[in-house]
């Protein structure tokens, strides 16, 4: 199901360049801005800013959304840019192999990227506040979130040659706009399957954090979109023809 | 042509011959790129998939104009959801993706296939190249940050039941509007072009100028509204802030209750001094890059 | 293994992007030995090797590598190896990781020693360490070509392999591929320069325009266009008069007055299309139309004269 040489390729393809670090660093504005909140202002909204702006709104909401794109479209999107797609599609692997390994490896990168910013963002915002469960509630939607919109992005790139601006198109016009003016279709935006997962780690009251999506239909569509974004990866892949060279 | 003879040595005369005519000159040459450049913006002459993206995005910064006059046109003229100062505020989104999705073509395109070196080899020099890139790009942005308001400038008055006083109540906003569309389009220009010129690769310049815009903007927020103090200054960091800052010093409106600029609280002259700044520094950058760059 | 078929079975392939017919209702099979693909650049070869790798769906007719279908058929890739023409590389990986991992995903049992042996093939031991991203054009091919045959696949396809190689690694890497084919192998390889097919190629596809237009043995086509009686139909405002002053030309050895029509035979295909031009005017006579009676076979002399 996995390929540990495929695991390894990707891991160098995706970390060994100026690219990681850069995300690190992203990652860790929110960690910053926590800081400067922590420094600035007394507890007394500490909760409340640290579930909704820092976490929900940054991290979940930007970092999140942003790190998955940057890994999710360049763990294969990178090789058919490159022309190098044609030395692991010419073996003989199944395709699922191909594109579960691709997609552990940007989930993994994703995953550890943001849930670093979300732990540190969460304690240091929180500052000695009683935490009821925030900062393992958002752990737990970055984990989650990182493998929808991974498997979500892997299928764009290999689905569309400009992955980056329909993935952006998808986050910044979909999800920042469309969601927020039409309640109606919060039902297909991942980050709010990852602020519902939140919830259900969260005791704190809802005037803290309130998410619009509940915790049972958010697994629920997290689930769908995974599994439906990876068969649909696996079918692209194996109709996968090559273009002109560009 | 004779027949090829293997034992002897011959050179064909295939009739080549020297170009004679006129030669357009430098001039000529900057305008071809300018407008070709100005095409290619919108994918036309070039195959379907890359029409698709631009023509996309440019019908989304159209929307918020169609469904004022639709409001207008259906419920009633008096309902006015979009100000001229604050349609900016409706595409701004819009606007970024666009140049997140079109400036690493309008630069790297060159670059990636290694055809800058027919360019500089011409009458057209390194600092032309840039410059007419920016300024046919500055062109594209200014049908998204012009044109759906012009839209609505003559919907509505046709929309109206009492055109001469539409006009006499709107002309005012008219200067205005063009300086705000005008000076959004090439900051926007010169600002991701500066981005997304220092490289090749496509995903690294998208990514470049998404952060300016859209990454920048809930961070200024944050350090304005949660951070104050030196924070403040963020708004300087964030294009959507300070353009926004900017068309409300140039409509002479003043900043709304609990936005960023109130709150930010500098003068909103201000904003229009960092809008020259960036569209200064950016077009330098644009400039040095190509004046540099391996061709 | 179904020894029976063919290695390589191509049956009415065509291929068409939207308008543009690449590949048109292409028939033919191989066996073992070297095959060279010449045709001119844009002939559509390059569509034709992906179609046999498997990297692209025939839009009509069939395309079996080892007696099975190529498209959608990640198996097939055991026993055939594909060098495209593109020079990517993993900048990152050393030669000799670049080689040890194609080795992997196939599945060898002893990947080291393939891999070594495959770069040994190559002659690239002196630079296997060292990262591919800094390799000159001729290495990355090299390269590329010791990965892709590291499963000693039954057939290699190579995509206008001699590019970028200088005359001695070129001579190299023809003898290696005479050597596999000597094995049994079947070796297919695009190029369009005629001296490359006419060295290596123990038979030859001669593709212009996406079409087939001449295949087997390179000296028998060759002996083919040059020394096979050609014919012409001419259409004149006098046929009979130009027919008189067709045959006083030394290329013209018969000429044929029927109905309409004349149909005029030369022995030299060259000389005599320079020729009528001239013989036309000075007899007074205007042609209204000059036509190969076999255009395929035209299409490929021409190719093959003009180089």
């Amino acid at each position: 199901m996995i390929d540990p040489t495929i695991l390894r390729l990707t891991v160098r393809q995706l970390l060994g360049q100026r690219r990681s670090i850069v995300m690190v660093l992203f990652a860790l504005l929110p960690v910053l801005l926590a800081v400067l909140y922590a420094l600035e202002n007394d507890s007394s909204d500490a909760q409340e800013w640290t579930a909704k702006v820092a976490l929900g709104g940054l991290v979940i909401g930007l970092v999140l959304p942003f790190t998955a794109l940057v890994f999710g479209t360049a763990a294969l999107g990178q090789e058919f840019e490159d022309g190098t797609a044609v030395y692991l599609l010419a073996k003989p692997i199944p395709r699922a192999t191909i594109v579960f390994s691709k997609l552990v490896v940007a989930w993994a990168a994703t995953t550890a990227v943001v849930v670093v910013s979300a732990a540190l963002t969460g304690a240091i915002g929180l500052s000695g506040e009683p935490g009821e469960g925030i900062i393992a509630g958002f752990v737990a939607a970055a984990v989650v979130g990182s493998l929808v919109y991974c498997a979500a992005f892997l299928w764009l790139s290999i689905a569309t040659s400009r992955a980056l601006i329909v993935g952006l198109l998808y986050v910044f016009i979909w999800q920042g706009v469309v969601v927020s003016l039409f309640s109606g279709v919060r039902y297909f935006s991942i980050s709010q399957y990852a602020l519902g997962i939140a919830k259900a780690f969260i005791t704190a009251p809802d005037e803290i954090f309130d998410p619009r999506l509940n915790v049972a239909p958010a697994v629920l569509f997290a689930v769908l979109v995974t599994v439906g974004a990876t068969w649909l990866s696996v079918r692209a892949l194996q109709r996968w023809e090559i273009g002109e060279a560009t | 042509m004779q027949p090829a003879d293997a034992r002897t040595g011959n050179i064909y005369d295939l009739g080549y011959r020297n170009y004679t005519g006129k030669r357009l000159g430098r001039r000529h040459a900057v305008l071809a790129l300018y407008f070709y450049t100005l095409r290619g913006a919108f994918g036309l002459g070039r195959r379907t998939s890359s029409k698709i993206i631009p023509i996309v995005i440019a019908v989304i910064a159209f929307l918020p104009a169609v469904a004022q006059l639709a409001i207008a046109a259906l419920v009633s003229d008096e309902v006015d959801i979009i100000t001229p100062e604050g349609y900016f505020g409706f595409v701004e989104v819009p606007i970024a993706l666009f140049c997140a999705a079109i400036a690493p073509e309008i630069t790297g395109r060159d670059m990636r296939q290694r055809t800058l070196s027919l360019y500089f080899s011409r009458a057209l020099q390194r600092r032309d190249y840039a410059l007419a890139k920016l300024a046919a790009f500055a062109t594209a942005l200014t049908l998204l940050t012009l044109m759906p308001q012009v839209l609505l400038v003559f919907g509505n008055g046709l929309a109206t039941n009492d055109v001469t006083g539409y006009i006499s109540d709107n002309w005012a906003d008219v200067p205005g509007t063009f300086a705000a569309g005008l000076l959004i389009a090439v900051l926007c220009a010169a600002g991701s072009l500066a981005i997304a010129s220092q490289t090749p690769r496509r995903a690294y310049a998208t990514v470049g100028v998404v952060a300016w815009f859209l990454i920048s903007f809930p961070i200024a927020n944050i350090l304005v509204f949660a951070i104050g103090g030196v924070g403040r200054y963020a708004v300087f960091a964030s294009p959507f802030d300070f353009i926004y800052g900017c068309t409300l010093w140039i409509f002479g409106v003043g900043a709304e209750f609990e936005s960023v600029q109130e709150e930010a609280g500098f003068g909103l002259w201000t904003y229009f001094v960092a809008v020259l700044a960036y569209i200064g520094a950016g077009a330098a950058l644009v400039v040095r890059r190509f004046a540099r760059v391996s061709a | 293994m179904t020894q029976e078929s063919p290695a390589v079975e191509v049956d009415h392939v065509s291929r068409w992007y939207g308008n543009i017919v690449a590949v048109n209702d292409i028939s033919f099979a191989l066996n073992g030995g070297i095959t060279g693909l010449l045709g001119p650049n844009g002939a559509g070869k390059s569509t034709l090797l992906h179609m046999l790798a498997g990297f692209l769906r025939p839009s009509a007719g069939g395309v079996r590598v080892l007696g099975e279908p190529a498209w959608q058929n990640p198996a097939m890739y055991r026993r055939i190896g594909l060098v495209q023409e593109r020079e990517s590389v993993y900048p990152f990986l050393s030669g000799y990781e670049f080689v040890l991992d194609s080795a992997r995903l196939h599945h060898i049992a002893e990947p080291e020693k393939a891999a070594l042996k495959a770069i040994h093939m190559v002659e690239l031991e002196s630079a296997m360490s060292r990262a591919t991203g800094g390799y000159s054009k001729g290495m990355k091919q090299r390269i590329k070509i010791a990965a892709a045959l590291v499963h000693e696949p039954q057939v290699l396809l190579l995509d206008e392999p001699f590019n970028g190689a200088d005359p001695r690694q070129r001579l190299q890497l023809m003898d290696m591929l005479r050597a596999m084919a000597k094995e049994g192998r079947t070796v297919v390889f695009s190029s369009h320069i005629l001296e490359e097919v006419e060295r290596l190629a123990d038979d030859v596809l001669v593709i212009v325009a996406g079409r087939l237009a001449a295949s087997g043995d390179f000296h028998e086509i060759r002996k083919l266009m040059t020394d096979r009686p050609h014919s012409f139909f001419l259409r004149a405002s006098d046929n009979r008069r130009l027919a008189a002053s067709l045959v006083a030309d030394a290329s013209v050895y018969g000429v044929e007055l029927a109905g309409d029509d004349l149909r005029v035979s030369t022995s030299e295909f060259a000389s005599f299309t320079q020729a009528v031009a001239g013989v036309a005017r000075r007899a007074g006579v205007s042609i209204y139309e000059i036509r190969p009676t076999d255009e395929s076979l035209e299409s490929v002399f021409s190719y093959l004269v003009k180089r």
